[in-house]
């Protein structure tokens, strides 16, 4: 019993540490910052923003990948120009991701990638609900296993007591 | 016979067990970390390394119920029955979790949880199949014509495996085409791996699971059997040398 249950322990701690780690590269390279974080904050690296491209603000040649428009967020609109791959995804009134750095300057966002946002919750909910029932069950498999073989071993359930119990009667 | 089968599964439990484990951590740190997003899906398409082997292993698990009805119609091997018996608890098991990542999944690609499609619908056919199978098990009394009826309803009812397979061939609908099929393979290297890293680790894992919970199964029965034929025992016993009264004591 000691060997099963340091098996899951085992178990448990690799896929804790690889939660881990794929918490850590979702922080580090997904999370999203809003345009009024971008302009509050004046970050230097490359970033994701996140906010809904402003109807009548498309403008460019989207073949060649080249645009400009403004990502509104709840108060504050960034003014973005995009220069990279033709962007499928680009249209007014969509929310999106951008991704690049801020041009102090002119406070205008050079995009160089844009991404489709997405909803993490779905990933994790299909993760947990995928594999914790099936180490549940699993370990509830195994865990009676090892009691049924200690079981049939000892064996000490409905031996002839009863007919020893009749004869100290 | 029983006895070969049953050291053949301790033999082997551990190392198909330990394989099955170690391919779905490394499966699960390349689907999660290491792999790309997708470029229409986003990162919704990592769902795919946890949706899709869920469902090709409730698949595989039916084949191994369907194969082994077969074998038992054949020899009658009551330890072939329990092995039935396992791979159907565990093929519903799988897809029950097929059916509901599928659905998570369904939701931000699709916008819906569910869809009356070809391919969908089939899988849940698969799994009301496994239902009324493990429930006839649980309404017949005399073992034998229960595992008889169960091998017959497996049988027939793995007409659907091709139907759910090729469902998005023959229909049009919503799912996805086959990623694998004679047109070659539809799918970019760096997915490819950990879909079949993960696919790999779940399907060892059914392995080990079949070998666990067939030697449950069968421990179940020879623990009843014993108890059963223990206490006939004590009865006859007591029925021999003593009053009556102490046959109503377990």
């Amino acid at each position: 019993m000691t060997g099963l249950y340091l098996r899951w322990s085992a178990l448990v701690i690799a896929a804790v540490v690889i939660a881990a780690l794929a918490s850590r590269y979702f922080e580090q390279n997904l999370t999203s910052l809003t345009p009024e974080e971008i302009v509050s904050l004046q970050p230097t690296r490359v970033v994701r923003v996140i906010g809904l491209v402003k109807g009548g603000t498309l403008r460019g040649d989207l073949d060649s990948g080249h645009a400009s428009f403004e990502l509104a967020g709840r108060q504050e609109a960034l003014p973005v120009e995009y220069d990279g791959p033709p962007p499928e995804n680009l249209r007014e009134l969509k929310t999106l991701v951008v991704i690049g750095s801020l041009d102090p300057s002119s406070g205008t966002f050079l995009a160089h990638e844009l991404a489709l946002v997405t909803n993490y919750g779905y990933v994790v909910g299909a993760y947990l609900i995928g594999l914790l029932p099936l180490a549940i069950f699993l370990f509830g498999m195994e865990r009676k296993v090892t009691f049924l073989y200690r079981e049939i071993k000892e064996s000490k359930l409905y031996e002839p007591e009863t007919a020893h119990h009749v004869d100290t009667r | 016979m029983i006895s070969a089968l049953i050291k053949w599964m301790q033999r082997y439990e551990g190392w198909v067990g330990a394989g099955g484990g170690l391919c779905i951590l490394a499966g699960l740190y390349l689907g999660l970390v290491a792999s790309p997003p997708d470029y229409y899906q986003g990162e919704v398409v990592r769902i795919m390394y946890v949706h899709v082997p869920l469902v090709q292993t409730g698949m595989l698990a039916y084949s191994t119920l369907f194969i082994g009805s077969l074998w038992y119609l054949w020899k009658r091997d009551p330890i072939v029955d329990n092995l039935c018996h396992a791979a159907a608890g565990i093929s519903a098991f799988f897809t029950a979790l097929g059916l509901i990542t599928g659905s998570i999944w369904a939701k931000p690609t699709w916008n819906t949880w569910w869809t009356w499609d070809a391919r969908l619908v089939s899988f849940a056919v698969m799994f009301l199949i496994l239902v009324g199978y493990l429930m006839l098990r649980t309404f017949v009394d005399d073992p034998e014509r229960e595992a008889r009826y169960a091998a017959v309803l497996a049988i027939v009812g793995f007409v659907d495996l091709p139907i759910v397979h090729f469902s998005v061939e023959w229909w049009r609908t919503l799912h996805q085409p086959l990623s694998f099929s004679m047109r070659g393979v539809s799918m970019s290297k760096p997915m490819l791996i950990p879909l079949g890293i993960m696919t790999v680790g779940f399907s060892l894992t059914f392995f080990y699971m079949l070998m666990v919970r067939t030697q449950m199964l069968y421990l179940d029965h020879l623990l009843t059997a014993k108890k059963g034929r223990l206490l006939s025992q004590a009865h006859l016993s007591s029925d021999v040398g003593s009053s009556p009264s102490s046959l109503s004591t377990p």
